[in-house]
């Protein structure tokens, strides 16, 4: 695979990967909902 | 009449998303992503597929997120009464048809296939998958060949009508039993201790099985050919096209796959949302759901299935199997591919297993908008509302069943262009005639995030700019361009000919689909009477 396919995967999975770990992360801390409105 | 009354709630924030996650996790995960990555310019295609989730994806899911929790405060699950929320217009129930017509229609034949993967996973497991012949100088259709006939042996053991009626298989028909059983046995059981007890047992064990089966296909070697290992599988996919980028089409599909992944428009969000309290967080909740998704997806989905392919029958013979269709890959090619590795029956069974799970957390959540229609707004409990749909898919799930092209043509409406359709009217419903700014604050109230104010503009301007434009592209490209073909051919006798012509199948699904949506209509109507009639003698 070339560099370009290897970054694809990196930035694809890096993406993805961070925002479910930081979501979850978010929701299991429980820290209660702010009205942000 | 009943009128408004007490509403189930979730049970808990993570039981909330992994409800929503599995209600968006689906086949199309693992069958449909790497099946349209493959064919439209591999790692290229990611660049669209990210744009349109930034566009449509993560908007039009906080979208349904926020009308949902706003209609549950007010009694409604279901988007007529969800639409009228943010609309107070007449009209805007009837609008809300959609958003149960629609997952109506695709439920009476998701069950149908979500059997095919609990069938396929028992008959893994006692061992009645066909074997692979040898791989060797043979041709992929003929590898394959003993796997596609059985999988039309199952579906379609008997044909009549010059193959217009169709008689599935014993075991088809007895896992699509069990199937419907399951699905309707869980929705007795309501909200949290139906829908998110499952989510909460599925998801994590849908989440280790594909796990699983990634590290298995990363460990295969090169079993055939020194050539085609794991690591040719990951370039076949992500090895980027850039002329792809130049195809108006590959901008379409990554937009559709978007679209369908995270289950938007069909009204289920809405209806899972609806059982949110008034301060619940949604913005936080809506973007993990949707991030749960694109794990599985891009992660999980696009691992195991064409990396597989391409090491057993190589970059031309993944092709071949990617421009088959998902199906073909999920139900003829991994099966191949599994008998052909020690212990294969088990992660056979795997695989089937987490599509099942995909499946069966996809389908209740299809049905629950219907549910909550029936309770909310004539009073039933959901034990007489789970049975009465029960009865209904037992009854009207025998059109995608036994007749020829029935199942193709409620997709293409329903499953295709309803979706579209209705998202469109969702976004414009809650950001022009509701108010953008009112549906900011709604969207983060109790919210445990704040999303950029560029999301408000991108919703209220792009977002059904865009939907516009996919639904306009697809009316071209699948109704008039075919029908200027033909007529172009045979004149315009042919082509009315042909179109009169489609099939029993064909006519008796597209009378299914008005005959409901009048249904509905009616019923929408007789609820609302009552409603009025209700408040006059209070």
């Amino acid at each position: 695979m070339s560099w370009q396919g290897w970054a694809f995967v990196i930035i694809a999975w890096g993406v993805v990967g961070f925002l479910f770990l930081w979501c979850f992360y978010k929701v299991l801390r429980g820290k209660k909902g702010e009205d942000n409105s | 009449m009943a009128g408004p009354r007490k509403r189930e709630h979730w049970g808990s924030s993570l039981g909330l998303i992994l409800a929503m996650a599995g209600n968006a996790v689906g086949l199309g995960n693992f069958l449909r992503f790497p099946v349209q990555a493959a064919k439209n310019g591999g790692g290229a295609f990611m660049i669209p597929y990210f744009i349109s989730f930034i566009l449509i994806g993560l908007p039009l899911m906080w979208v349904e997120w926020t009308i949902g929790r706003r209609a549950g405060v007010l009694g409604h699950g279901s988007t007529p009464g969800a639409y009228q929320s943010v609309w107070h217009h007449p009209l805007a129930k009837y609008l809300g048809i959609m958003g149960i017509l629609f997952p109506l229609v695709i439920v009476t034949y998701y069950t149908y296939i979500e059997s095919w993967c609990l069938g396929y996973s028992i008959l893994s497991v006692v061992g009645q998958l066909p074997k692979m012949p040898a791989l060797h100088d043979i041709a992929v259709s003929q590898v394959l060949k003993p796997f596609a006939d059985f999988l039309s042996g199952y579906m379609d053991a008997r044909t009549f009508m010059g193959g217009q009626v169709i008689i599935p298989s014993v075991a088809c028909y007895f896992f699509f039993l069990v199937t419907l059983i399951l699905n309707v046995w869980i929705l007795t059981r309501g909200v949290t201790k139906g829908i998110e007890l499952l989510a909460k047992f599925a998801m994590p064990a849908l989440f280790i099985m594909a796990g699983v089966l990634v590290v298995r296909v990363f460990t295969l070697g090169a079993p055939v050919n020194p050539d085609q290992t794991p690591l040719s599988g990951m370039a076949f996919l992500w090895e980027p096209q850039w002329s792809a980028l130049l195809r108006p089409s590959v901008w379409l599909a990554a937009a559709g796959q978007i679209f369908f992944t995270l289950s938007l428009g069909f009204g289920a969000i809405i209806t899972y949302a609806s059982y949110l309290n008034e301060k619940d967080d949604i913005a936080l909740n809506g973007l993990a759901t949707a991030s749960a998704n694109e794990f599985a997806e891009v992660i999980l989905g696009g691992s195991v299935a064409i990396p597989a392919a391409v090491i057993f029958f190589g970059v031309v013979g993944a092709q071949e199997i990617a421009s088959g269709g998902s199906f073909s890959l999920g139900f003829v090619t991994m099966p191949a591919i599994f008998s052909h590795i020690p212990f294969g029956m088990i992660f056979s069974a795997f695989w089937f297993g987490l599509l099942f799970f995909a499946g069966i957390t996809s389908s209740v959540a299809l049905s629950q908008p219907i549910i909550a229609f029936l309770e909310d707004e004539f009073g039933w409990t959901k034990l007489r509302a789970a049975l009465t749909l029960g009865i209904f898919l037992l009854i009207f799930t025998h059109i995608p069943i036994m007749l020829k092209g029935a199942l193709d043509e409620m997709d293409f409406w329903a499953g295709t262009f309803g979706l579209v359709f209705g998202a469109t009217i969702e976004v414009i419903l809650l950001m022009w005639l509701f108010g953008s700014r009112k549906a900011w604050d709604e969207l983060h109230r109790g919210s445990a995030i704040k999303a950029p104010r560029v999301f408000m503009y991108i919703t209220k301007f792009v977002t059904p700019v865009l939907l516009l434009v996919i639904l306009g592209a697809w009316a071209v490209m699948d109704i008039i361009m075919p029908a200027v073909k033909t007529m172009l051919a045979k004149g315009f006798g042919g082509w009315f000919m042909g179109f009169v012509g489609a099939g029993v199948g064909v006519w008796t699904a597209r009378l299914f689909m008005v005959l409901i949506a009048l249904l509905f209509a009616w019923l929408i109507k007789l609820a609302w009477q009552g409603r009025e009639n209700q408040e006059g003698e209070s």
